[in-house]
Formats: C-alpha cells, sequence, structure tokens
C-alpha cells in the first residue's frame, strides 16, 4: 500500500516542517533513507527543479517526490497530503485567532520548534556537504555564493540562476 | 464573489510565484488589496505573520487563509487546490521530459551548479533563523542538543521533533512555575 505510506509520511511533513519550503528537506531525506522511494541523487535534482518552476518550493518539490515514488497519482496524493494539515490549522487558527496566539502550550510548543527545525536543517547541509568538501570547484562556489549573500540580501532564484550559469560555463573548460 | 473566481486568483498567485518566501507578500497585497479590495493590509499582515509560524509551507498556509476568510471552508480548498494547479502541471511536465536532457553535458553542468546553491541556500535558512532568534538562551539550547542528538544517534525527524518538544515545553512549563 504504497499510496496509504506515502500520504501518512507527507502530512507528516505539513504537520512537523517549520521555516520555508527547505525545511521540508530534511524529511524527504529521511524518507529516502527508510523507503529508497528515491536517491539522494534524485533528492538534490528533485530540489533543483522545484526551485525553478513556479509555486512554493516545498509544495513543488513533494509533487516531484510523488511521482518519483508512485506516478502521477503518487504526485497529487503527497501535495494534497502536505497541506492537509494546514488546512485544519488554517481552519482553526481562524476561529481563535485571539485565543491561540495567547496560549502557553501554542506558545511555547511553536518557541521550541524553531531551534529543532533550525537544528535539523543544519544537519541536513552537513549531510549534503559532506560528499562535496573534495569538491574544490563547488567549495570555491559555495563561498562565493555566501560572500555574497553576506553583502547583500537575493531571491533565493538568483543564487539558482547565478550557480546553474557557472555551472555550464564551467563545460567550456 | 464565486469560489471558481476565487480559485482562479490563486491559479495565477500559483503561476507567478517564483523563488519563494520573498514575494508572498507584495504578490498578495497587490492581488488582494491593492487590485481587488477584499481583504484589510492589517489582516494581509497578520496572516503573513501567523503563516510563518505555523507549520507547513508558508506560501499555502496564507493562501488558504485569504481563502477562508473569504468563502469559508471551500474557499480554502480552493486556495489550496489553485495555489498547486500550475506548479503542479509544471513539474509533472519537467519531469517526463527531463529524463532525455539528463545526461546532456551542460545539462549536468547547470544541475551540480543548482546543488551547490541548494546547499548555501539552506546555510542561509539557518542563519535567517538564527538572526531572528535575537540572542535568545533558550534557542541555543535547544539548538546545540538537537544537533548534537542528530549528529550522533541519526534519528528521524519526527522522532527528534517530539522529544525534543516535551523536553522543551516541559521546561518552560517548570521555569513558568517557579516563577
Amino acid at each position: 500500500m504504497i499510496y496509504l505510506l506515502l500520504m501518512f509520511e507527507f502530512f507528516k511533513i505539513g504537520l512537523f516542517s517549520f521555516g520555508g519550503g527547505y525545511a521540508t528537506i530534511p524529511f524527504l531525506y529521511h524518507i529516502s533513507e527508510v523507503h529508497h522511494w528515491y536517491s539522494i541523487d534524485e533528492l538534490t535534482q528533485m530540489v533543483a527543479v522545484a526551485s525553478i518552476t513556479p509555486g512554493p518550493v516545498g509544495i513543488n518539490v513533494a509533487t516531484y517526490a510523488g511521482l518519483k515514488s508512485a506516478g502521477i497519482l503518487g504526485s497529487a496524493l503527497a501535495t494534497t497530503s502536505e497541506m492537509l494539515p494546514s488546512f485544519f490549522l488554517v481552519i482553526i487558527v481562524s476561529k481563535l485567532l485571539r485565543k491561540f496566539s495567547d496560549n502557553f502550550y501554542v506558545k511555547s510548543i511553536i518557541e521550541t520548534l524553531k531551534p529543532i527545525s533550525c537544528a535539523l536543517l543544519t544537519s541536513v547541509a552537513i549531510g549534503l556537504l559532506k560528499p562535496e568538501i573534495k569538491d574544490v570547484k563547488a567549495m570555491i562556489l559555495l563561498a562565493a555564493l555566501l560572500l555574497i549573500s553576506w553583502k547583500s540580501k537575493k531571491d533565493p532564484l538568483f543564487y539558482i540562476l547565478i550557480a546553474a550559469v557557472i555551472g555550464i560555463a564551467l563545460r567550456f573548460f | 464573489m464565486s469560489i471558481f473566481k476565487l480559485f482562479l486568483i490563486f491559479v495565477k498567485i500559483g503561476a507567478i510565484l517564483l523563488g519563494g518566501g520573498y514575494v508572498i507578500l507584495p504578490i498578495m497585497t497587490s492581488e488582494f488589496v491593492d487590485k481587488r479590495n477584499l481583504v484589510s493590509h492589517d489582516d494581509i499582515i497578520d496572516y503573513f505573520a501567523l503563516s510563518q509560524s505555523l507549520p507547513g509551507i508558508i506560501a499555502a498556509n496564507m493562501s488558504m487563509f485569504i481563502g477562508y476568510k473569504l468563502k469559508g471552508k471551500y474557499g480554502a480548498l480552493a486556495a489550496m487546490f489553485g495555489i498547486t494547479f500550475i506548479p503542479f502541471w509544471c513539474i509533472v511536465l519537467l519531469a517526463s521530459v527531463i529524463g532525455a536532457f539528463i545526461n546532456n553535458s551542460y545539462v549536468q553542468g547547470a544541475l551540480w551548479g543548482v546543488g551547490v546553491a541548494v546547499i548555501a541556500l539552506i546555510m542561509l535558512t539557518v542563519r535567517e533563523m538564527w538572526q531572528k532568534s535575537s540572542k535568545n538562551t533558550f534557542f541555543y539550547i535547544v539548538y546545540g542538543l538537537t544537533l548534537a542528538t542528530l549528529l550522533i544517534f541519526n534519528p528521524s525527524p519526527i522522532q527528534t521533533i517530539l522529544l525534543f518538544t516535551v523536553l522543551g515545553v516541559g521546561y518552560k512549563k517548570f521555569t513558568e512555575a517557579k516563577q
């Protein structure tokens, strides 16, 4: 029953990921390790494609991961399941807007989830960095991108396009 | 306004949403405040802040807040399916043709570059979360403990989240009781 498992996995992502589209990557990483629906290399490629197509990255990458795992039905199920927790939460929060933001447990849970998500993302960054560390060109490009971000904040698409162009240009040498 | 019209507005937003977080607020403001005056500017700002503090995809959360405000449950559903409509078919189409190009040397070069950019973007997200925490000791302690646990024991994300959320909320309750 791959469809049920797929729905369950993506429902969990929608319920537990914090901090935008890239915050879903730790979960997708874990799915790859446990279910082998796609490899880590394929995941990197999926994130790349999800970043350059229209729509929220977190949704796009779920669509792509669902497609790789179980075809077009899988991708529809993954996308919908990932948004389902938000659907319920948005309705609950809209109804109790004021009460919600004053509740002790709600506040504490949100405040605790932030550093946890941040740590999860850090561990993914380390995991992705490890195989690249011997690639001198990749390290120079990474340092350059981080340096640019230090000088001025740019749209994520800017880094992706500039890195793609450099990647293509390097093929000429 | 009909549900279908609302759906179409979100289809359009999904199609022009490129790059992520940076463009959500200006696009939503332009579509729902400036052009149609359906939502107040204060509400938009509220929804943006709430969408970031809820789990899930920020753009989807914000769309559903607006959809729910305008048309209730069905409005939220219209927003959910509207915002993903074009992105969904883009991914499906691209995925079906990418196989033909994937071994091309230039495509490989581009993907290599984007792979590096993705690592940079993840690191930038981490940095942004750090900056927003603004010298909050609780943040640093939970961050440090969680990261150490992840690197040493490699548990699943859900196990990690459940364990540290219980510990964090318990700690908060304990210090609150003491005050």
